[in-house]
Order: C-alpha cells, then sequence, then structure tokens
C-alpha cells in the first residue's frame, strides 16, 4: 500500500457538517416518517371501508346478538332478559330462550328447508346458464356491445318490479302461465300451493335477475383467458364444446369460485322474491309456510307481527343471528371445497402448459 | 325509565346509518320544534301516509278523491302537503312501527286501519293529544272511544266507518232464477232477521243450480262473522280465549263447511287472482263495507255492469274497518298536523269524501248531510248507497273488543282458512288443529 491513499471526491466537496445534528435529527426523522408512511397510508386508504364495516356491520351484528338475549319488543322495547315460554313449557329467564323458542318452531324449519331448496333450484342452473351465455358472448358475435348489455338488463329492474310482474304470470288461477297450460290442455300447477312448485317459481324470478349478472362476471374472465391457450387446443383438434370443457372452465376457476360463493350467501338471505309472491296481504310465505325463507319469516316476526308484550324482536334477532351461522358455516365449507377444486385444477393447468412449452 | 335508555341506544346507532338522509330531509326550514312555522312566516311541509284509498286527495284513474289537500293549501298558503299511499294497509303497517319504534322516520299525520289500534293505545306517549283541536267535530261513540285511551286522550281522529252490506252480480243472479231487485234480494236473504245459516242456504241454492261460487274467499266471510262477536280472540283482560272460544270455532266450521260445498271461489283476499275475479263470473256475492265499493268499481273497471247492493247484512249489522288518523310526537310540525288532521276528520270533509270516493263517515252530522243521505252510486246499478250505509250502520250493536293479540291471532286463522279453501291442502280439523299450535306459539 504505497499509493497515497486517494480520498474519496464526494465527502471532500461536500463535507458532512459534524455540527448540524439537528439536521441530521431531521433526516432521519423524514426517513422514518417516510418508512412509517410507506407502512402505515395503505391501512389509512382503506380505512374508511373498515371503519364503515365497523358501524354498519360490526355494531349491528353485536347489537343483534344482545337484543337476541332480551325480551325484545319492537315498539315498546327491552323487557329484561328473554323467556321462552309457553313453547317450551318454562318461564325461567335464559340467555338462550329466544333461540330454544325459534328452534322449536316449525316454522323456522320449513323456512330453513325452503331457503336451502330454492338456493340450489336457483343457483346451479343459473351458474350453467351464466356460463353458457358467457361462451356465447366470447364468440365473434356481430354488435357484441348490445347483447353483452342485453344481459345486463334484467339486472338493473328494481326486484320487486320483477317479482310483481312474475307473480301476476304465477297467479294460480288468471296468471299468463295456467291460462297458456289450459289453452294446450295441461292441468294448472298450483303456483302457490305446492311447495315445490312454489320454489320453482320463486327460482325463476331470481335466476331472471342474477343471471345476466353472473354471465358478464364469466365474460370479464374468459376474456382474460390467453388466447394462445385456445389456439394451442385448435391444433389439438379440440372442437368448441371440448375447448369450452377442457380450456374455458378450468381457467375460470377463481372465477367460479367467487360467483359460487356469493350465490351462497345472496341464496340463504333471499327476501324480495318470496315476499313479493305472497299473494294478498295476510301470511307471508303461503297459508302454510310453502315458500317462507328465513330471512322472509326474521322479518315478519320482527316487524310485521307486533303484538304490544310479546318479545317479537329479540326472537326475530335470534332468527337472523341463526342465519348468520348458517350462512358462515356454508361460506367456509364452500370455500375449502372449492379452494381444493381450485388448487388441484390450477396445478393441472400448469402441468398442461409445461407440457405444451416441452413440446 | 329504564326501557326509555336502552332504546336511545338503538336510535343512535339509526341515527348514524340514517345521517345522511335525515340531514337531507330536514333541510327544508320546516325544522323548528316547536311547529310553530307559521308565525316564523315559513313554509310548512305536512307529510302524510295512507294506505288503499282514503279519497283525500286529487281523482285520478281508479282513485276516486275529493281534492281535499288542494283545498286546505289553498286556504292556508304557507302549507304544502305531501301525501305517501301504500298499496295495502300491511304495508303501511310495517313503515309505521319501524318509524315508531325507532323513533325516526315517522310522517306528520299517519292513517291507521282499526286493526292496529290496540298497538297505538298501549303507548299513548309516542302520539300527540288531539282532543284540543278536535273542537266541534262529532263522531260516532263508538268510533271515538276507540280513539280514546281510557284516561281520556284523544290519540286518533276517526275518519271512515265500514258498514256492512251485500253486493251481489245482478246478471248472475237473474242468470240462477234469483230475484235480482236489492229489495227482493234482501228479503231473499231474510231481509232484518237475516243469518248467516240463510245466507249459505241461499248460497247452496245458486251454487247447486249454477256450478259457480256464492263468495269470494272464506277468510272474507270469517271476517264478516268474526267481527260480529265482541270477545272473539282476546278477553277484555288481554288473555287469549281464541281457542277456546265456541262462536269462533262455530264460524269456522260454518265458513269451512260451505266452502267444501263449492260455494266459495277459493280466492285469497287481495291477490291478483282475487282482483280479476271482479269481472268475471267467479262468484256472485261478497260482503260490502262501504270502503270496498272503491275496490270493487277498481277491479272491474268503470263501465263493468252487473253489480248491485242489498239493503241486508247476515246475523245482524256488521262494521269492517274505518281509519282514524293520528300525529307521531316525533313530527316536526305536529301543531300544524295536528289541525290539519282536525280538518280533515271534520263532518264537511268526511261528507264531501263519501260523496266522491265511498268511505262513509264516522261523524253523524255528516251521515245526515244531504250529499251523504242523497248519494247514488251508478257503478251500483244507481243504489241509493248514502241511505243503505246509513241503515247497515245503524244495525251495527256489537263493537268487537281487539286486544293486542288481535291482529296476530287473526292473520293466522286467514292463513288456517286459506289451507282449506285457496290451497286445499288440509281438512277443516287439520288446519283448525294447526291453528292452535300458531295461536299459541304467539305467547
Amino acid at each position: 500500500m504505497t499509493a497515497t491513499p486517494v480520498a474519496p471526491d464526494k465527502p471532500q466537496q461536500s463535507p458532512r457538517p459534524a455540527h448540524d445534528a439537528t439536521l441530521e435529527r431531521r433526516l432521519r426523522a423524514r426517513g422514518r416518517r417516510g418508512r412509517l408512511d410507506v407502512r402505515l397510508s395503505p391501512y389509512l386508504y382503506i380505512s374508511p371501508f373498515f371503519l364503515l364495516f365497523l358501524v354498519t356491520g360490526l355494531f349491528p351484528l353485536g347489537f343483534t346478538a344482545w337484543v337476541a338475549t332480551r325480551q325484545w319488543n319492537t315498539i315498546t322495547g327491552d323487557g329484561g332478559v328473554a323467556v321462552c315460554g309457553a313453547t317450551c313449557g318454562t318461564t325461567d329467564p335464559s340467555v338462550l330462550a329466544n333461540f330454544q323458542w325459534v328452534l322449536h318452531q316449525p316454522a323456522f324449519w320449513d323456512a330453513l328447508r325452503n331457503s336451502f331448496s330454492i338456493f340450489l333450484i336457483s343457483t346451479i342452473p343459473q351458474i350453467v346458464a351464466a356460463l353458457v351465455l358467457a361462451a356465447i358472448l366470447d364468440a365473434n358475435l356481430k354488435a357484441k356491445t348490445f347483447w353483452r348489455m342485453g344481459v345486463l338488463l334484467p339486472y338493473v329492474i328494481a326486484p320487486s318490479a320483477a317479482a310483481i310482474i312474475f307473480s301476476q304470470i304465477f297467479s294460480d288461477q288468471s296468471g299468463l302461465i295456467n291460462t297458456f297450460l289450459g289453452w294446450v290442455g295441461i292441468s294448472p300447477v298450483p303456483w302457490h300451493a305446492n311447495t315445490l312448485a312454489s320454489h320453482i317459481a320463486i327460482a325463476s324470478i331470481v335466476n331472471f335477475r342474477w343471471t345476466g349478472y353472473n354471465t358478464l362476471i364469466f365474460l370479464a374472465a374468459m376474456q382474460a383467458i390467453p388466447r394462445d391457450v385456445f389456439e394451442a387446443s385448435v391444433v389439438d383438434g379440440a372442437g368448441r364444446v371440448r375447448q369450452f370443457l377442457s380450456v374455458t372452465i378450468p381457467m375460470l376457476r377463481p372465477t367460479l369460485i367467487f360467483v359460487i360463493i356469493t350465490s351462497t350467501i345472496g341464496g340463504l338471505q333471499i327476501f324480495d322474491e318470496p315476499q313479493m309472491f305472497t299473494q294478498g296481504t295476510s301470511g307471508y310465505g303461503g297459508p302454510n309456510r310453502q315458500f317462507l325463507t328465513v330471512s322472509l319469516y326474521l322479518w315478519d316476526l320482527g316487524f310485521n307481527h307486533v303484538s304490544i308484550g310479546q318479545p317479537n324482536l329479540g326472537r326475530s334477532a335470534a332468527v337472523a343471528w341463526l342465519l348468520f351461522l348458517i350462512v358462515v358455516v356454508f361460506a367456509i365449507v364452500n370455500f375449502l371445497l372449492t379452494r381444493r377444486i381450485a388448487s388441484a385444477g390450477g396445478a393441472h393447468a400448469t402441468k398442461s402448459r409445461t407440457k405444451e412449452v416441452a413440446r | 325509565m329504564k326501557n326509555a335508555t336502552r332504546r336511545g341506544f338503538g336510535v343512535v346507532a339509526g341515527v348514524a346509518v340514517l345521517a345522511l338522509t335525515a340531514t337531507a330531509c330536514s333541510g327544508d326550514g320546516s325544522d323548528d320544534g316547536s311547529g310553530d312555522a307559521a308565525d316564523a312566516g315559513g313554509q310548512v311541509t305536512i307529510k302524510v301516509s295512507t294506505f288503499n284509498n282514503f279519497g283525500f286527495g286529487a281523482p285520478s284513474g281508479t282513485r276516486p278523491g275529493a281534492d281535499l289537500w288542494k283545498k286546505y293549501e289553498a286556504e292556508h298558503p304557507n302549507v304544502k302537503i305531501e301525501e305517501t299511499v301504500a298499496a295495502s294497509s300491511d304495508d303501511a303497517r310495517a313503515a309505521f312501527n319501524t318509524a315508531i319504534s325507532t323513533g325516526t322516520g315517522a310522517y306528520d299525520i299517519q292513517a291507521v286501519d282499526v286493526d292496529w289500534m290496540p298497538s297505538i293505545m298501549a303507548q299513548p306517549d309516542a302520539f300527540v293529544d288531539l282532543g284540543s283541536v278536535a273542537g266541534t267535530n262529532d263522531w260516532l261513540d263508538w268510533k271515538k272511544e276507540q280513539g280514546t285511551t281510557p284516561d281520556g286522550k284523544v290519540v286518533g281522529l276517526g275518519t271512515d266507518i265500514g258498514p256492512e252490506g251485500i253486493c251481489y252480480r245482478s246478471d248472475l243472479f237473474a242468470a240462477a232464477g234469483l230475484p235480482t231487485d236489492r229489495a227482493d234480494v234482501a228479503a231473499l236473504l231474510g231481509g232484518d232477521s237475516a243469518t248467516w245459516d240463510t245466507y249459505f242456504e241461499v248460497g247452496q241454492q245458486y251454487t247447486d243450480t249454477t256450478g259457480k261460487a256464492w263468495f269470494d274467499s272464506s277468510a272474507a266471510i270469517f271476517q264478516g262473522m268474526v267481527n260480529q262477536i265482541q270477545y272473539s280472540h282476546v278477553d277484555a283482560d288481554g288473555n287469549i280465549i281464541a281457542g277456546t272460544n265456541p262462536d269462533v270455532k262455530a264460524a269456522f266450521d260454518k265458513v269451512t263447511a260451505a266452502a267444501l260445498k263449492g260455494q266459495s271461489a277459493g280466492l285469497q283476499q287481495w291477490s291478483d287472482d282475487f282482483n280479476a275475479a271482479f269481472k268475471s263470473d267467479k262468484f256472485a256475492t261478497t260482503l260490502c263495507p262501504a270502503w270496498f265499493v272503491n275496490n270493487i268499481r277498481g277491479n272491474a273497471g268503470d263501465d263493468f255492469k252487473g253489480w248491485d247492493i242489498a239493503d241486508v247484512f247476515p246475523g245482524g249489522g256488521g262494521n269492517w274497518g274505518g281509519s282514524f288518523l293520528v300525529v307521531p310526537e316525533q313530527s316536526k310540525v305536529k301543531d300544524e298536523a295536528a289541525k290539519l288532521a282536525a280538518w280533515i276528520t271534520a263532518p264537511e270533509q268526511q261528507a264531501a269524501v263519501f260523496a266522491a270516493a265511498s268511505n262513509f263517515p264516522s261523524s253523524p252530522t255528516a251521515q245526515a248531510d244531504p250529499t251523504v243521505a242523497g248519494k247514488t252510486d251508478p257503478f251500483l246499478n244507481d243504489a241509493p248507497v248514502g241511505t243503505i250505509f246509513a241503515n247497515r250502520a245503524k244495525a251495527v250493536t256489537v263493537v268487537p273488543f281487539k286486544g293486542a293479540q288481535y291482529f296476530d291471532i287473526q292473520t293466522k286463522m286467514a292463513d288456517a282458512l286459506n289451507r282449506v279453501d285457496v290451497t286445499k291442502e288440509q281438512t277443516p280439523e287439520q288446519s283448525f288443529d294447526q291453528w292452535l299450535q300458531d295461536v299459541k306459539a304467539l305467547s
């Protein structure tokens, strides 16, 4: 090391002023603040949603849980800890009494059955139809935007408006469908009397509104599929149907999961359609609870039938919490099931892709 | 007041959520608490909630009306009235209950059906005492009683009453070989001593000859019968006696027996099928409270010929429905609202409403008014409806007691009747048993 050490230029040109400790601190603080800014500000940006969720989501949830333990009347308010009453043959106050009362009601079990039945009848055909429609819209059509707008049109119609029109179509005696069946010589279907028939009628209202919405989501996902995958399948000799089943659907899995989970939640909470399907003003959900759903039951219990002295809102809150738990359980089961399918599908997709590349 | 603070908690939640809406609603200058907006020279907006057709507003299409809001606005230039009309009393009731229980969102004047008066009487503090504004207005004694608390607070001002006659299709009667003149029809059904038994006997005759139904709906007929029982579902002390009351069971048995013999058209009240049937030949008679004439005309169409009314009612007179106006304490313009409620229920206005629409006045002065007493209805084959409904009102001897649970029990009864009559899925015995369970669940 003979060479005289050459001091680096920069420090010499602008020697760090040793005396300016305050500036250094300030700079360091700015750096810290910068780091803090980078770390925290994203949370700040998304916080309005969570604050709103806290007020409109979490608080009502907690409040409802509390009301569910009380003898709460819609009009006169709180009346102490809940009592199950004549239904369970006990007058002991208990925080679970409202839940006990609800679980003793045949109406609740009928409502649960109906909710599931309507959910299944509406969701499955709806997703299949939406997939097929999306595939058609994805093809090379003339006036694409017109057709794409067209499928969304039913979604824009207010649910009650759709339900009013459909309930006239499905009227037992003077309805369009039964009149038509009469011409053909088929005996009329009792749309409001037969449980299954009423579920089919309500599911058709749901499908009318939501199929287009799901179609557009599927369409957006389909357009994101790389075109070369399709080209490769064409080279492999796949026809339209084979392409749809072996390429499009596997590539759509993440979107399918989203649609299935949101449909499950929406389907179990179904309210407008069965409410508007009620003919007349007495007895929501049919005279023998043919199409009473859980959310319709909770509304009818809490807000429609209001007798002074009856803890109706407490019981309604209990129904609300039971529904919430059911939806959560279903969402989790759904998520686990579909995630398994999705990961399997994902691995499959990458494998086939590497194969393609290797080829 | 333990309850009040707890309820306050709920109000906070409601206010937090509805903050935006609330500010939007109260920002129009009518928000001065005391209700003395007139002195400030400001504009007062009074929001009114009604259902079906009260006949207060301007006539339009199938809704006849006396155009009274306009008259009041002309006399009070600082007042603006906005009426919101719900399709049915049930729709209005659900919204009303929510507004009263949360303490926000009630209209300044709320129309209230007599069947929900018990829930209002249970909390008179939420409503303005209208005794001082009622002034010289008069009502039938029993109508006044229904709107007054035991300690004399006037919570509701009576609008109309629902004295019932029998509406019938004279063309279908002629085809069946029955008399068509309304005096003869009244005699056929038993005149002043008409009973439900004669009504169903004549009905059987009609059904056997024509193969068609005699009445519209079991639930409607049952409603007519139960309104003649003073204590039907609930006794004076508020105990539920529905399941053990022999009168209720007897009425249920009679109407379901007639329905099973083909006398009922099997229509659920107020359904699309029910509404459509008034212009078809599906049934020949219906119970006809005064306000129901509006519905028949609306459903059948103004130029439909055939409907007529007989001055007779089975089992003595009957009153079905009739409403009240209440002013919630939470109203921002309650003084102005109370004045308007008193004015619109005054005899002159009640008479005007009957002349234009068909809601029969609850005020004896209005009933004696020549425009009421002399009214004939071209839709009902020029029937002298003024005298007929006055006679029907005089025949009412029983004022049914409707305790707190009445509304719910009666709704479940309608379901029970519809299971036999409309969906035809149960026998009367099965359906009655299920109703007993439903009533038990209400406790």
